[in-house]
């Protein structure tokens, strides 16, 4: 027992060196920019805004964390309805849950939260693991079901939050992302993960030594959509009202931070600290140039630029220390 | 019905051409003027313009890859051409211009995606991202300009060429659908891409150079989102940086509901000529029957699971060890 244990164990870890290995560039921009930030900006990195400061960068983290178990999967494994399952979240919690039926209190606006993130993660799982579509095109169709759903329902921003919600983008801001980094952490210490990696790497291999890669690649949907789920609940704190136009821009945000931040979209490598630090360096990167005051257009240019360098040169360096292509 | 899905799932261009016929009889049994020569000049623009932007996507797909900045490029030329034109440049150096600066682009995304081996979803993203940015700082994010008039006859929705009620540009992309898929079957370059795409180590021995195929087939890829940029000017009337944001999607949706699957090696670009037909003719019957643009997009989500569903599912793991 102990020794299988053990044995997982050395798997894991095995597995996840690459993760944090692979994520060199990310973890030195990471550091620039927060050095850049926090000498143009002193005020807002000291403690008493952490808080607020955490409000902020959280849908973007949890959005980031919340496409890594599918993109960890493997065989093309990819959630883009990751955004508008967050919109749709915003939408139902704001105008039903605690508007319509008045449900404002903590249990049912989370409940609310994680069982809709978990019914459309299961539907994404249902199609790309089950039906097997090609999970672009599977989670394409269910972004598009959602950010039209959002739409019908909220057709412009509107309603309110009662404060103890908008403290999760305050002073609580750190809960939604320590719930889902905890959900996350008891499950690498599952043989779970070991399996999901496994049938990330090589799905044929893991089909031949008997795992149920149909059921792996479900549960990963499953996991990645009540994380998107939990993500609707800071980005409603953050914006504090009913928005349908803005869940959707996550998506794109989410992917290029896993991209950043190291997780193969082959499947089977990378992790959730890879993810997180490539959607900080995002973050920062934003806030660094909204502090300039300078335009959107060049945040997205620069921000184009510094996503291509970085998987460009992510990729130079494990050639470089390995075998010559 | 088993036995028909089981032809569909090994013909699936025959599954779209079903799907858009089946669709047109119920557009004509449930809306009142869906037969019309108006509505269906207009189908035949909009599917020419899916069409055109989806050329690009379906060699990159055969090829194995995804090029996500397709809508990136067709804005980048929507808004240089009306720009430079409404500068008083020459037309024709102007679409030379863009066509060359997308070329280049294109070549870029394809040679670094495979010199390094990085998925081209992200670098497309990356590149079609900066290039959307650097047009809208040129143009402090107020493009001006517009296209020269028989641009705008060529895709009008009141257009006509000769004898026939259409504008030009539907006889055109049948001429270019046909071209395509001469193309793709019976020249070196499309026989290569489909043995790179299947195969990318056996292709090297049969001396295919991956960096100069995945170069060229993305800049192909860019130069018909190019096109298509500049045909949106003349339809739309003027310039606008996010006028290709719908093909984001859209253009995958077509390859996809055409038949071709994402794994490499394998399509047809006749496939995709279906697939922007349904795609349009869906659109079109939505709006007929009295939705909401945001319900329309919500059933265009749920069709799709449904066509891909019925004929574009993958084999089980287990029938490809």
């Amino acid at each position: 027992m102990t020794a299988t244990a053990a044995k997982m164990k050395g798997q894991a870890e095995r597995f996840r060196l690459p993760g944090i290995a692979g994520i060199g560039f990310a973890g030195l921009l990471f550091v620039v920019l927060l050095l850049v930030n926090v000498y143009l900006n002193p005020e807002r990195f000291l403690p008493h805004s952490w808080g607020t400061l955490i409000g902020l960068a959280a849908p973007l983290i949890s959005a980031a964390l919340a496409s890594t178990p599918a993109i960890l999967s493997g065989r093309g494994g990819l959630d883009v309805s990751i955004g508008p399952l967050m919109g749709f979240v915003n939408a139902i919690v704001v105008t039903i849950i605690i508007a319509k039926w008045g449900l404002a209190g903590p249990v049912a606006v989370w409940v609310a939260a994680i069982v809709i993130g978990a019914a459309f993660g299961a539907f994404n799982g249902f199609l790309a693991a089950i039906v097997r579509i090609q999970p672009i095109v599977a989670t394409l169709g269910t972004y598009l079901v959602l950010a039209g759903l959002t739409t019908t329902i909220v057709p412009s921003p509107t309603g309110t939050i009662p404060s103890w919600f908008s403290g999760l983008s305050g002073a609580w801001s750190f809960i939604p992302l320590l719930v889902i980094g905890l959900l996350w952490f008891a499950l690498t210490r599952t043989p779970y993960y070991t399996a999901l990696m496994a049938t990330g790497s090589e799905d044929r291999a893991a089909f031949t030594s008997g795992l149920n890669v149909t059921l792996i690649r479900f549960l990963a949907y499953l996991v990645g959509g009540v994380f998107a789920g939990i993500a609707g609940l800071s980005l409603t704190a953050l914006i504090g009202s009913a928005d349908p136009n803005i869940g959707e821009t996550y998506t794109l945000l989410a992917i290029s931070s896993v991209a950043l931040g190291g997780v193969s979209l082959a499947g089977g490598r990378g992790g959730f600290i890879g993810a997180t630090i490539g959607a900080l360096d995002i973050f920062l990167l934003q806030s660094a140039l909204i502090y300039f005051n300078v335009s959107t257009f060049i945040l997205q240019t620069a921000y184009g630029a510094i996503l291509v360098l970085a998987v460009a040169s992510t990729a130079m360096q494990k050639s470089s220390g390995g075998r010559d292509l | 019905m088993g036995s028909m899905i089981a032809i569909l799932r090994r013909q699936p261009i025959l599954g779209a051409v079903l799907i858009a016929v089946l669709l047109y009889f119920f557009g004509l049994a449930s809306i009142d003027g869906f037969g019309s020569t108006f509505t269906l000049r207009s189908m035949l623009i909009l599917a020419a313009l899916l069409g055109i932007a989806s050329v690009g996507q379906t060699l990159v797909i055969i090829l194995g890859g995804i090029d996500l900045s397709i809508p990136f490029i067709v804005g980048f030329a929507n808004v240089v051409a009306a720009q430079l034109y409404g500068n008083g440049m020459n037309f024709a150096l102007v679409c030379l211009i863009v066509a060359v600066l997308a070329l280049a682009i294109g070549a870029f995304n394809g040679a670094l995606s495979a010199r390094l081996g990085l998925h081209p979803l992200i670098v497309t993203l990356g590149v079609g991202t900066f290039v959307q940015g650097a047009v809208l700082l040129w143009t402090a994010g107020f493009p001006s300009g517009s296209a020269p008039q028989y641009i705008s006859n060529f895709v009008s929705i009141g257009g006509s060429i000769g004898p026939l009620p259409f504008p030009g540009v539907v006889p055109a992309f049948l001429v270019m659908t046909l071209a395509v898929a001469f193309f793709l079957a019976r020249t070196p370059f499309g026989r290569r891409l489909y043995a790179l795409g299947s195969n990318p180590p056996a292709a090297r021995y049969a001396l295919i150079d991956p960096v100069w195929m995945w170069a060229a087939t993305f800049a192909l890829s860019a130069l018909f989102a190019a096109i298509a940029g500049v045909l949106l000017l003349g339809f739309t009337g003027s310039a606008y940086a996010d006028v290709g944001k719908p093909y984001l999607f859209q253009t995958i949706a077509a390859v996809v509901v055409g038949g071709t699957a994402l794994v490499g090696g394998r399509g047809s670009y006749l496939g995709t000529f279906v697939g922007a037909i349904v795609l349009t003719e869906i659109n079109t019957l939505l709006i007929g029957l009295g939705f909401q643009p945001s319900a329309v997009q919500a059933a265009l989500g749920a069709v799709i699971i449904l066509l891909v569903s019925l004929y574009g599912r993958e084999a089980h793991l287990r029938e490809q060890i």
